[in-house]
């Protein structure tokens, strides 16, 4: 078992995964330096989520290694993995996912209050970053009477609230519209680089296949998530491409805008 | 099927006592509505087994291939049908059996005095008594599942279209950058108020009739299955009152015990119990309502009956016995469906929950103190209503 390299975060070599024997991850290496934000870009089926959920602890690998921070995560238990994702792991789903009978507020409060935070300090961090993401209004509302950008807005503050190192997100923008999802990506990416946030993120969308490091950064037509991330990885049938070999599309609207 | 087949017994047996005692129509009248009793359990049971059944999981699978809301009703209800019939034919059988049937097997005859086997039963009615279950349950069942039409909710863009409020056309490029959230609020079941007050109400009728009649004979206590003559109407419709103030205060009682779980400032564990009963008051409580009404019912029965002195005549007869253990089982089985079909509802919560990284033993601490809680609130309740409506019956009778 190989040690990680130094000055990478999150490190995984060889990962591969199978659901009831159709394959998902075929031998995917990658790895994460700290404060870094990186994308994982491809299309549905690609393997971004199974990659996520095997990087988080969620799913244990058929093959390969995870290492976090110098702990192998592919060996740890069930429970220890819990406590991991818990402690030091953040999760946005595609789904907001959020408990229905909790109001916005005890949601997003909820790893805080799962960590054994008091009530006081939970309460005061979960409203801080719902007010950051401007649904400050909705605090005392139930799921059930949001919409569903706001839902997910709430799902983003539940995953910043309690700090964590490492911020999973697959493809965190999907249920929300045009305008909303840069912004909610901007203000996610932000607050990632201002607490020194680790961010791996997802995104479907065919032009953030392409890395635009530093590049223009108010285009709308441009894939937001292409301007705000440090490094793009691209998967094509649960295999990692090479950063600058395009992939053939059936439907032609090739991913090769290599516009740095 | 066990409940309808319970059914269908308790109803030839009423038949064969209208048959056998011409005279006394009143009194068979009587006995009939008794049966009504385990016929709404039975129905009850069909209704909340049927909406477990057909849980979300297989619904959009049944709607892709053709089934969809218009004829599930349909479905469910030939699903429910079919072993209620099978029970009435079991109950025809064993009412057959026990009265005197052609065949000589051990306990042939058994009960041919309770059954009143000397008289012949007219073909129609016993087919007609014995369809009732089946049709009941049947249609309880299609209309658990009735396709409701989707409600049009209203200004539910308001927070975000606020530029275009005329609603003529969407502006070119939607900023709806600041949400601002409309004052709809959480709804809470609204029974509690209106089931106090029939409890007390009920109640107090109950005391009231007895007090009134304070000068009648033991011999007026109401005979479970028998007749009303002679014996107070009002003490049986103050029971009737408390069990239906009690039917509807279930669910605002599961409320009240979820928000009295997670008051002051909690911690996950009192926070997620809480909060998961209050979202589970208005699956659970109503089921739990009626098995707390029909525990306090059965619990004032013994006590007013039980310490009246027995002068030969049986209070607790077999039949009444049948009956009370059908209703009592019928409740019991749908509080249980009831449990499960709220736990099931509640799985996508605790997946996410399991996601988030809460521990398992939080959630089964979690699912535990709630049970105790709601258990504890509401024995208590149904000790309190049970001795208080045995009250005025007990004292007259001592």
């Amino acid at each position: 078992m190989a040690a990680p390299p130094d000055d990478d975060v999150l490190w995984a070599r060889g990962l591969h995964y199978t659901y009831d024997g159709s394959p998902a991850l075929q031998g995917v290496t990658l790895g994460v330096r700290e404060r870094e934000i990186v994308s994982i870009a491809g299309s549905r089926g690609s393997g971004k989520t199974t990659l996520l959920g095997c990087l988080s602890g969620r799913l244990l690998p058929a093959g390969g290694e995870v290492w976090f921070d110098g702990v192998p995560v592919h060996t740890l238990g069930l429970g220890a993995r819990e406590r991991l994702r818990r402690d030091r792991f953040g999760w946005i789903g595609s789904e907001p996912e959020l408990v229905p009978g909790l109001t916005a507020w005890e949601n997003a409060a909820l790893p805080l209050l799962l960590r054994g935070a008091g009530h006081r300090a939970a309460r005061t961090a979960a409203h801080e970053w719902l007010d950051r993401l401007d649904i400050g209004d909705c605090a005392d509302r139930r799921p059930a009477h949001l919409l569903q950008s706001q839902r997910q807005r709430v799902a983003i503050s539940r995953a910043l609230a309690h700090s964590p190192a490492v911020l999973f997100a697959d493809e965190p923008t999907a249920p929300l519209h045009q305008a909303d999802r840069l912004q909610a990506l901007r203000t996610l990416t932000a607050a990632a680089r201002s607490h020194g946030i680790t961010v791996v993120l997802t995104s479907h969308d065919p032009t953030a296949a392409s890395a635009v490091v530093g590049g223009p950064a108010d285009r709308f037509d441009d894939s937001p998530a292409a301007t705000l991330v440090d490094r793009t990885i691209t998967l094509i049938d649960g295999r990692r491409t090479p950063p600058v070999a395009t992939a053939p599309d059936p439907e032609g609207s090739a991913a090769c805008s290599l516009s740095a | 099927m066990g409940s309808a087949a319970g059914v269908g017994f308790l109803l030839l047996s009423t038949l064969g006592y209208a048959a056998s005692h011409p005279r006394h129509s009143g009194d068979a009248l009587v006995r009939l509505l008794w049966c009504l009793a385990p016929l709404a359990a039975t129905v009850q049971l069909a209704a909340s087994s049927t909406r477990t059944d057909t849980g979300k999981r297989s619904l959009s699978a049944l709607d892709a291939a053709g089934v969809g809301p218009g004829r599930l009703p349909m479905l469910a209800a030939f699903t429910t049908a079919v072993p209620c019939v099978l029970g009435s034919a079991a109950a025809l059988l064993a009412f057959l059996h026990l009265r005197g049937g052609p065949d000589s097997v051990p306990f042939d005859g058994a009960a041919a005095d309770v059954l009143s086997a000397h008289r012949p039963l007219p073909v129609g009615a016993v087919l007609l008594l014995l369809c009732i279950a089946p049709f009941a349950a049947a249609s309880a069942s299609a209309f658990t599942l009735r396709p409701r039409p989707a409600r049009r909710v209203r200004g539910a863009r308001r927070g975000d279209a606020s530029a275009g409020s005329a609603g003529d056309r969407e502006p070119a490029v939607p900023a709806p950058l600041r949400f601002a959230c409309d004052d709809r609020q959480v709804p809470t079941p609204s029974g509690l108020p209106w089931g106090a007050a029939l409890t007390a109400i009920g109640i107090t009728v109950a005391t009231l009739s007895r007090g009134s009649s304070e000068d009648s004979q033991r011999s007026e206590l109401l005979p479970l299955p028998g007749t009303l003559e002679g014996s107070p109407p009002g003490v049986l419709g103050g029971w009737l009152l408390t069990a239906l103030g009690l039917v509807l205060a279930g669910p605002g009682l599961t409320h009240l015990c979820g928000q009295l779980i997670s008051a002051g400032r909690p911690g996950a564990l009192r926070l997620l119990s809480g909060r998961a009963l209050q979202e589970e008051a208005g699956s659970v409580g109503r089921p739990l309502g009626v098995l707390c009404a029909i525990g306090s019912g059965t619990l004032a029965a013994v006590e007013a009956y039980g310490a009246a002195p027995d002068d030969g005549t049986r209070v607790f007869g077999p039949l009444t016995a049948i009956g009370a253990a059908l209703i009592l089982c019928c409740a019991t089985a749908s509080a249980l469906t009831a449990v499960a079909e709220a736990r099931a509802a509640r799985a996508p919560a605790t997946t996410i929950l399991l996601r988030l990284g809460a521990p398992r033993s939080l959630l089964r601490r979690a699912a535990a103190l709630r049970g105790a809680v709601l258990v504890t609130v509401l024995v208590a309740l149904t000790c309190l209503v049970g001795e208080v409506a045995a009250l005025p019956l007990s004292r007259s009778a001592g």
